[in-house]
């Protein structure tokens, strides 16, 4: 009995979390022991975020019981957590950038004598906690003046100014350099030596491998297998995140047109610090996938073709004319439409009707002197609507009273009023539920068998294997390597994008 | 999420779901309809012509800027500058006029005055992406100061009898002062609800990035409604001046507060994005009625202020509750 205790830090079963109608995580169980570091890994979307939050208290599960330390525990804040000395390090920093390194260190926890901050006690504290950890970092730096790692130093020292005895880390080296992320692990394991249980979520597989104790595969929200890291190698890792067959959830691809005449040809694109050398084509008919890590720079490549963000070098061409770059009003002039990845963010005008989101870019159709006819407008919505099968008790609706899937619908909707000879569609099925991505899958496939290019940008390797003519893999700002859409494997994508050689995971 | 339990509710087509948005954003009409039979009841003098009409004249000059104002908001533009145009604007005028005697000259410089503020406005905010209150405060102080340098610190007064016709004349027993205020207010609502350059304003405000991305010039959208604006105040200094036959140099805000009063009163959302043209003018009229009805029942100036204030406030927290609602 004392043994369990003791040795179990976190003990979860069947814990759920359910967004809108996808579940990210379902009926998890899982033991977190204390002092080690568990590596959570899966692919983009297969809930290892998800479950890192929910164990820090950002997301209160709907099913399940959590245990920590012996308690049984609800989280339903940050908060709540911290108070079972548990805390996360998120993958977007959460310090205050006008404030010192110790400043923010102890921030909400300041030692006082009695309105007065207490600084002489904090640089006492914050010396001791360096000491212990070996993490050091300028106490008296503002926080905007310090790298990337040397905020997330500061971010771990806050966790253990705040006692944390355990410690989310959700992607920690993404952002970092080769030594950084070197150093990083050092601390982590440190820490671990230290008695701290560290959760390192991450993709990067040789990192887990050579950090944690432990490592929890998950897919689709379920876990896999928890095993020791010893017993691990790539192959084995990616062949256990990929393990399952596609369903037949796809359009069947029609073979396209080999004599088609080119409508995008990207060459040497390049943008400073997001990707570079991105040389790409897409015909007619032909359905293109950038597929990638998240942060491989897909998204920044298509918001710079459609003029979204500025690039530094390299040209845009539409049937063979340059597009000027720089704005979205020239790249829709040339025939591009574009979905955009967060489509409340960047897509839609949330509270304004279904009816004006999905007529804006097309408005000069429907214009005489700047006027807007309401009857062709209403008429052109409508049938669009129809075609992409939007269900809205009317067009009048506000469109964020809509579901997600009928929000992307009024996003596809925008591009039939009058069809761009390009799409560009940046995540189109995400956080759609299960019927509207088929409806989403089958209006592509369509709109490429009825000869619109298509440059799809997605983190769903089985929506990229569906629907891809032609599969081209970035990793690290760079297209790496370009596979053929209807012979690819999904190993085959995920190798190149995880940038793991073929004979080591084929050897596995 | 909530996000599902909305689907629910308004893709079945509930009744109550349906008529709930619409009892929300309509609330201003009701309670200014309210307010109109509380004073006509309570109040004799209320519901006479002479009070009405007395009323929609003084509202004209405010109603002309609010207009506008209106449509800067809905763009997510704030616009401090009303006032000092409102007060420039027309001592340029006033000065054109006793220079050369020319009526129409006098108000297209006044106009133009105020338009080449608001496109200092736009640049200000849209290029050189300044917060909009700071930069039209910036631009408030010099437009006050280039009032009393054009005026010489004087009080100006129009010589001719043509200026003091302009919001004196009597049509149809209403003031030209509330046939101008009326022809300002249509035009706007018909720029807003009929037009392109309506929709890419909502648009503009309700998402600047996606706006863009759809294709909208949202730079320009931002000059053009900042110099709409300035125009609007420009003209309702000329057709205040007029009134008063009048116009002083000062540094007074307080027109501007009347202004964005009744824009927020009326339930344009300061966030930008949504909104009315109709709305203001319920806000207007329903401040209005408030003061009148507090002058009719001899309630102590200084807590007409009071209440006042405190109106506005009760107005924009049901806007912030309203709008935290979904997202909630």
């Amino acid at each position: 009995m004392p043994t369990i205790a003791l040795d179990d830090h976190v003990l979860l079963k069947g814990i759920s979390k359910q967004f809108g109608s996808t579940r990210a995580i379902d009926s998890v169980n899982l033991t977190i022991r204390r002092g080690e570091v568990h590596a959570l890994i899966g692919e983009n979307g297969a809930g290892k975020s998800t479950l890192g939050k929910v164990l820090a208290g950002v997301h209160e599960p709907d099913e399940g019981s959590m245990t920590i330390a012996g308690k049984t525990v609800r989280f339903r804040s940050p908060r709540q957590a911290l108070d079972m000395r548990v805390t996360m390090v998120a993958q977007e920093l959460q310090l205050v950038p006008t404030l010192t390194a110790i400043e923010n260190v102890y921030l909400g926890i300041e030692s006082s004598r009695g309105p007065v901050v207490d600084d002489r006690d904090h640089r006492d504290r914050y010396q001791r906690l360096v000491q212990q950890s070996g993490i050091g970092v300028d106490p008296s730096r503002r926080v905007d003046s310090l790298s990337v790692a040397d905020q997330q130093k500061v971010e771990i020292l806050r966790a253990l100014a705040r006692e944390a005895e355990l410690i989310v880390m959700d992607e920690p080296t993404a952002r970092l350099t080769a030594d950084e992320a070197s150093n990083l692990l050092q601390i982590i394991r440190d820490l671990s030596v230290g008695g701290t249980t560290v959760v390192f979520v991450s993709h990067f597989l040789d990192q887990v491998l050579d950090v944690a104790d432990r490592i929890t595969i998950m897919r689709d929200g379920r876990i896999v297998r928890t095993s020791e890291a010893g017993s691990e190698s790539t192959g084995s890792l990616v062949e256990a995140m990929i393990g399952r067959t596609l369903e037949a959830n796809f359009p069947p691809k029609s073979p396209p047109d080999t004599t088609a005449e080119t409508v995008l040809t990207v060459k040497g694109l390049g943008r400073v610090g997001s990707f570079e050398d991105v040389d790409l084509q897409v015909n007619a008919g032909e359905i293109v996938a950038l597929a990638g890590l998240v942060g491989s720079g897909r998204t920044e490549v298509v918001r710079s073709v459609f003029g979204v963000d500025p690039v530094d070098c390299g040209s845009v061409e539409m049937l063979g004319s340059g597009v000027g770059l720089g704005t979205p009003r020239a790249a829709i002039a040339s025939g591009m439409g574009m979905i955009p990845e967060s489509r409340s963010d960047q897509g839609l005008m949330l509270r304004r009707p279904v009816r004006e989101n999905a007529s804006l870019p097309r408005l000069g159709l429907f214009s005489r002197l700047g006027m807007v006819l309401r009857r062709g407008e209403q008429e052109s919505v409508q049938v669009a609507t129809t075609e992409v099968d939007l269900r809205a008790a009317s067009l009048e609706m506000p469109v964020e009273s809509l579901s997600g899937g009928n929000q992307q619908k009024t996003m596809f909707a925008r591009w039939l009023i009058e069809r761009p000879r390009l799409l560009i569609a940046d995540e189109p099925t995400r956080g759609v539920d299960v019927g509207a991505k088929r409806a989403i899958y089958e209006l592509l496939a369509g709109l490429a068998e009825d000869g619109m290019a298509v440059l799809l940008v997605s983190s769903e390797i089985e929506e990229v294997l569906g629907l891809a003519h032609r599969i081209l893999v970035m990793r690290g700002g760079r297209i790496v390597c370009e596979i053929d859409g209807i012979e690819a494997s999904e190993a085959e994508v995920l190798e190149a994008a995880f940038g793991t050689s073929a004979e080591e995971a084929v050897g596995v | 999420m909530s996000e599902v339990h909305l689907d629910e509710k308004v893709e079945s087509g509930g009744l109550i779901a349906h008529l709930r948005p619409h009892l929300k954003g309509y609330g201003i009409i009701w309670i200014t309809l309210a307010l109109f039979l509380l004073l006509t009841v309570t109040t004799g003098p209320f519901f006479s012509e002479a009070n009405l009409r007395n009323i929609l004249d003084q509202q004209a000059t405010l109603l002309i800027a609010a207009s506008l104002a209106t449509v800067a908001m809905i763009a997510g533009g704030f616009d401090l500058s009303i006032s000092a145009v409102f007060v420039a604007a027309p001592l340029l005028a006033l000065q054109v006029e006793n220079a050369t005697q020319s009526v129409l000259l006098a108000v297209v410089v006044g106009v133009l005055a105020g338009l080449f503020v608001g496109c200092l406005n736009g640049v200000v905010v849209a290029v050189l992406k300044v917060n909009s209150f700071i930069g039209t405060l910036a631009t408030s102080f010099m437009v006050f100061g280039a009032g009393y340098l054009i005026s010489d610190r004087r009080i100006l007064q129009p010589e001719t009898e043509t200026f003091r016709k302009i919001a004196r004349t009597r049509w149809f027993s209403l003031t030209t002062a509330t046939w101008i205020a009326l022809g300002v207010v249509l035009a706007t609502w018909f720029l807003l609800s009929r037009t392109r350059f309506g929709r890419h304003v909502y648009a503009t405000g309700g998402n600047p990035e996606a706006a863009r991305l759809a294709g909208v010039r949202v730079t320009g959208v931002t000059i053009a409604v900042f110099a709409l604006t300035g125009a609007a105040a420009g003209l309702a200094g000329v057709v205040s001046a007029s009134r008063s036959l009048s116009a002083m140099p000062s540094d007074d805000f307080s027109f501007l507060f009347g202004v964005i009063s009744a824009v927020v009163v009326g339930g344009t959302s300061i966030a930008g994005g949504e909104g009315g043209v109709w709305r203001t003018v319920f806000g207007a009229f329903f401040i209005a009625f408030m003061i009148n009805g507090f002058n009719l029942h001899q309630v102590d100036p200084i807590w007409q202020r009071v209440i006042q204030g405190a109106v506005i406030l009760v107005a924009v927290s049901i806007d912030a509750w309203a709008r935290r609602r979904p997202a909630g």
